[in-house]
């Protein structure tokens, strides 16, 4: 237990802010003049923070401690965290273990199919910092840079203790509503589609209109839009459907 | 009535949760677990829909069951039970499915679309024996409505329950309930790791906390209509409940004793071991009368 270090989001702020300064956490949450309207929200926190349901991207080595935190040794739907199988329904982004270029692009996908409010726990020391991958060519090394991470988990491998404390820190995070690190990918988009096309090149998008998300949420800021959005904008072609290629393969059979 | 049915639901839903965790040496969701989910998925920021029908198919989802229960008679209230009849529910009871295979074919994934294709082909599946089992038992009892069927079964004690008058009938009922259930021998239209949850794959937020709703209805429906069918119905609240949990508790006590089936393989034994049974069930009922 005591190599396994839980960094907080607290913690993790404060090395944000340290790395790169232009991040920042805009408040956009009204002062509520109702008392009734605190009590519902913070109903509505309580049972989010009772009941997770978490998407695990389990490509990493971190992936072996899952299944014992799942079952009968350790059981973490006494915490209400369940698995669930696709972004649409889950609540937690479980990233276990490294993250290869190739990889990475799976997980942004995946993170911005995910509704909100949606959480992201990076397991294991290489979501941190790259650990033994480091001078890797083919590894993401910082997951931060690429999405807004609400817990890391540190440890190569941490035991399924330390990642249901970790799990508890989030809990405790949204129940008193600083988990709200989701919102930083609307309101600092142009950092991390910056660093998404450092690594992807010039020509990345993804499904998701982030930007018209954005607006829908009024979590625009001076950080939403900036060069790397004006590049993606140029190069942005439109979604098309799949062309249907099932006659076309029986034909060629 | 739905009230009702939704807090008895709800209380089903943790139940079932429970033994599959004590099944597996777990310890568990706590009390409030279902309402929680629910709650949540209803607060959900984001509600990606993907158009009118998607979210009418959830509508009718959960109001088919809704109109379903108006139908059931509960100890004390009989509602419309002794106007609608078993033939009417019958009828209610394939609405949600209907309605869910509307919802997920707008939402275009192709998981979602095998999914559903596989919900309907268990509803073929154990409609049959289902339809037999009702018929046998209207025959027997001499009516349809489900109000005088409970008092016809309620006159003498124990010995007028259905359970003992036609156990055959009985049996092919209890053979049904999982695959009604959609619990674990025959869950492979939901099949997660595979098929990502069929029809709920493209479900979120509010769609998703629709479709738990309709969970717990479900749970009580089937409960009540096994229950009103051949255990005897409600006397007081507390046997009704205690029985409708019992028939509830059955079919997840043995669920993870099979492998799951393949729908072809879910067909051949739902037309072939139920419907036997239910059609032996029919015969004795037939030449009994």
């Amino acid at each position: 237990m005591s190599k396994n270090k839980t960094l907080t989001k607290k913690d993790q702020m404060q090395q944000d802010k340290a790395q790169d300064g232009q991040q920042m956490l805009v408040d956009f949450t009204r002062p509520r003049t109702n008392p009734m309207a605190n009590v519902f929200d913070g109903l509505v926190r309580f049972c989010q923070s009772r009941s997770m349901f978490m998407l695990h991207y389990c490509t990493g080595c971190g992936a072996i401690e899952l299944p014992p935190a799942m079952t009968s040794r350790f059981d973490m739907e006494r915490l209400g965290i369940q698995p669930m199988v696709t972004p649409r329904q889950a609540d937690i982004l479980l990233i276990t273990g490294y993250v290869s270029v190739k990889t990475l692009k799976r997980i942004i996908l995946t993170y911005e199919q995910m509704a909100a409010p949606k959480y992201v726990i990076g397991i294991c020391s290489c979501t941190v910092n790259g650990g033994m991958y480091w001078q890797s060519y083919a590894t993401a090394k910082v997951l931060r840079e690429y999405l807004p991470v609400d817990i890391y988990i540190a440890g190569c491998m941490p035991r399924p203790e330390a990642i249901i404390e970790g799990l508890q820190v989030l809990m405790d995070d949204i129940k008193t509503g600083r988990a709200e690190n989701w919102k930083r990918y609307f309101q600092n988009y142009d950092y991390y589609l910056g660093n998404q096309q450092k690594l992807f090149g010039d020509h990345w998008q993804t499904p998701t209109d982030i930007i018209s998300e954005a607006r829908h949420y009024d979590l625009i800021t001076e950080n939403t839009l900036g060069k790397h959005t004006a590049l993606l904008e140029k190069h942005q072609a439109p979604l098309q459907a799949l062309e249907m290629t099932l006659q076309q393969n029986r034909e060629r059979v | 009535m739905p009230l009702v049915a939704f807090t008895v639901g709800l209380a089903m839903v943790l139940m079932l949760r429970k033994i599959a965790a004590r099944l597996q040496r777990r310890i568990g969701p706590p009390f409030l677990q279902p309402v929680y989910d629910i709650v949540k998925l209803y607060s959900k920021d984001t509600q990606i829909s993907h158009g009118m029908i998607h979210e009418m198919g959830i509508i009718m989802a959960v109001g088919g069951y809704i109109a379903a229960e108006t139908l059931l008679p509960v100890p004390g209230m009989d509602g419309l039970a002794d106007k609608g009849g078993i033939v009417t529910l019958t009828y209610l009871l394939m609405i949600p499915q209907l309605g869910l295979a509307l919802g997920v074919g707008q939402c275009a994934n192709p998981n979602g679309s095998i999914g559903i294709s596989r919900a309907l082909t268990a509803m073929l599946a154990y409609d049959i024996p289902f339809i037999l089992v009702v018929f046998g038992m209207s025959w027997s009892y001499g009516t349809t409505n489900l109000a005088e069927m409970i008092a016809i079964q309620q006159q003498a004690g124990m010995q007028s329950w259905g359970i003992i008058q036609m156990p055959l009938l009985a049996l092919a009922g209890l053979m049904v309930l999982p695959a009604m259930l959609g619990k674990q021998p025959f869950e492979i239209y939901v099949a997660p790791a595979e098929i990502a949850t069929g029809p709920m794959v493209e479900m979120g937020g509010k769609f998703m906390g629709g479709l738990f709703v309709m969970q717990c209805f479900q749970l009580y429906t089937v409960g009540v209509l096994y229950t009103t069918l051949f255990l005897g119905g409600g006397e007081n609240w507390l046997s009704f409940l205690f029985k409708i949990f019992v028939v509830v508790a059955i079919p997840m006590s043995i669920a993870f004793m099979f492998p799951r089936y393949r729908t072809e393989d879910m067909l051949r034994l739902m037309w072939k071991w139920p419907v036997l049974v239910g059609l032996l069930g029919l015969a004795v009922v037939m030449i009994q009368v």
